[in-house]
């Protein structure tokens, strides 16, 4: 339990809890001092400057860090695993990186088929039984919005996808092994409106499912549907409830497209909703 | 830059170019212009006939058979010992080796390239007097000893295709994997292996080249003119490269040259046949990468 005085009081059930996180790339402090709580079943994005380490902080949660040479880590990070608090130094991080999803700035799609890119995790899981594999790849893809867009072709190269779709791929690859927490790395920055609008919209569908952590930068729409933003700035985080005006709505989604149909003109509300 | 100066780099280029495929064509037409005439089956099975000697009922006395089949035995030999040597120490080098110890390693392994063969050769000559001593009687120089001298002489070019095209996959696709709840060794067993496998390929076709045409490593470890097929790892054998540098140095007759040509020819597609079936794999398993689990 985190000191009462370092607890965010807008955060009701936190799933991550960070704690004096500090880290270090070679001899340069980049993180100097994380505390924070992320709320579970929530949205929280974390925005900041470009190269003040936001990257880093996602790779921290799910230790990815620990493949790049010359990183070290110093503070706790504690995550809900079955009602209790646990630090994910301690479990072994096969285990971890299954429950902590992450999805990359650029879609980076396998060089193999839908079926095998999606079905992947089960593999390094070592599932055999088909049909299981089957049922998963259908819930994942559904829970991704990309069912009725590749459903009869399994079997083709991922690469054919769009942008849009394969980074919705690289979500339901994520969301293969049902994880508790995603992490998202700009995942619309490298996509156009469209698509980043859909991805937009789909995180808040899978937020019913697990907690999401987004990056992003300041004019992206993922801060716009998030239910707690962070600052991440000089290696200090801190939460910015100027900016959480828009969650207080009933459908954030219906207001950025709102918004994008204003601004943009050219943007069809009804095309969108469809 | 000066507009000189880019228009004569181009120039060089080209003309780099040029030459290099020009002399290439040019030694292949010589060959195949003074080869061709020798080459036929008699060159190969001698006075025994073809049928005879595939079914293994007779062995060919005067013609190349025993050397096709002993280059052939030699290079699938050393690229056996050589490629799971050369593609987990290039994985070792890529993946875990410790950063202090790296440049001494690399270090090791560029001696280990530039050693030339004719040392190789007499390290394998060695190492077989030693095991002939210490070991057993009825070691000597044989096909054994090759094939290993032949793998060590091979492994820096697996070694280093391998570490090269693991270090230099973008971060992206090194993690990519991981991100998923991949293990180190699960990682590269499905993604950086499958994803180099072309590029550790290309280095496998340059060791076979270089295992089917080394003379000095198997003149000094147990090839001989006239042995007939190996019967066992511990015999003698013959070779086609060795067959050609003979046939060249001494020669009685004008036919007996024509008949090293001939050879050449042999060992060239004997090549091909490698790297086509290198290529065939290299297909295969990218076609296999790429589809339905």
């Amino acid at each position: 339990m985190l000191p009462a005085y370092r607890r965010d009081a807008a955060v009701k059930e936190s799933k991550i809890r960070i704690d004096g996180l500090k880290f270090y790339y070679k001899k340069r402090m980049v993180l100097k001092e994380i505390n924070g709580e992320l709320e579970e079943g929530a949205i929280t994005t974390i925005v900041g400057p470009s190269g003040v380490g936001k990257t880093t902080l996602l790779m921290v949660l799910n230790r990815l860090y620990e493949s790049m040479p010359d990183c070290r880590v110093k503070g706790r990070v504690e995550m809900k695993l079955n009602g209790r608090y646990v630090d994910i130094h301690k479990l072994p991080v096969t285990l971890l990186r299954k429950q902590i999803g992450m999805v990359f700035q650029v879609p980076n799609p396998l060089p193999m088929s839908i079926y095998k890119n999606v079905a992947f995790p089960l593999k390094l899981a070592n599932v055999k039984d088909k049909i299981i594999i089957e049922e998963r790849i259908q819930e994942a893809l559904i829970d991704a919005f990309l069912w009725d867009e590749v459903k009869d072709r399994l079997n083709r190269s991922a690469l054919e996808l769009s942008g849009g779709q394969q980074q919705r791929l690289c979500i339901a690859r994520a969301m293969i092994m049902r994880p508790e927490v995603l992490l998202l790395d700009e995942p619309t920055s490298s996509l156009d409106m469209e698509a980043a609008l859909k991805i937009t919209r789909l995180l808040v569908d899978l937020k019913k499912r697990c907690t999401l952590v987004v990056v992003s930068h300041y004019a992206d729409l993922t801060r716009r549907i998030s239910d707690h933003v962070l600052t991440l700035k000089d290696g200090y985080l801190s939460t910015n409830s100027k900016m959480m005006a828009a969650t207080e709505k009933n459908n954030p989604t219906e207001d950025i497209e709102y918004g994008y149909a204003k601004n943009q003109g050219a943007w069809n509300c009804q095309k969108l909703s469809k | 830059m000066n507009r000189f100066i880019q228009y004569s780099i181009t120039f060089f280029a080209w003309i780099s170019g040029i030459i290099l495929v020009a002399s290439l064509t040019l030694l292949l037409a010589f060959l195949i212009y003074k080869g061709i005439g020798s080459l036929n089956l008699f060159l190969i099975f001698g006075e025994t006939k073809p049928m005879d000697v595939l079914l293994m009922r007779k062995e060919v006395l005067d013609g190349l058979f025993p050397a096709i089949v002993g280059t052939i035995l030699l290079i699938t030999a050393s690229i056996v010992w050589a490629i799971p040597i050369g593609v987990a120490s290039g994985i070792y080098l890529a993946e875990y080796c410790n950063l202090r110890w790296k440049p001494f390693f690399n270090f090791m392994l560029d001696l280990l390239a530039g050693v030339p063969s004719i040392l190789v050769g007499l390290f394998g000559f060695s190492l077989s007097i030693f095991l002939h001593r210490h070991l057993s009687e009825h070691i000597y120089p044989c096909f054994l000893i090759s094939s290993m001298a032949l793998a060590c002489l091979v492994l820096p070019y697996i070694i280093r295709t391998t570490e090269q095209a693991l270090v230099n996959l973008p971060f992206s696709v090194k993690t990519t994997g991981l991100a998923l709840g991949a293990s180190r060794l699960q990682n590269i067993l499905f993604i950086l292996i499958p994803y180099n496998l072309s590029r550790i390929i290309s280095g496998i076709i340059l060791a076979i080249g270089r295992c089917a045409e080394d003379t000095a490593v198997i003149m000094l470890t147990g090839v001989v003119a006239m042995a007939g097929i190996p019967h066992s790892l511990l015999a003698k054998y013959e070779a086609l490269p060795f067959y050609i540098f003979y046939i060249s140095s001494d020669y009685n007759s004008q036919e007996e040259l024509m008949k090293g040509f001939g050879a050449c020819i042999i060992l060239l597609a004997v090549c091909a046949v490698f790297f086509t079936l290198a290529n065939i794999l290299k297909r295969k398993a990218e076609i296999r990468f790429a589809t339905r689990l």
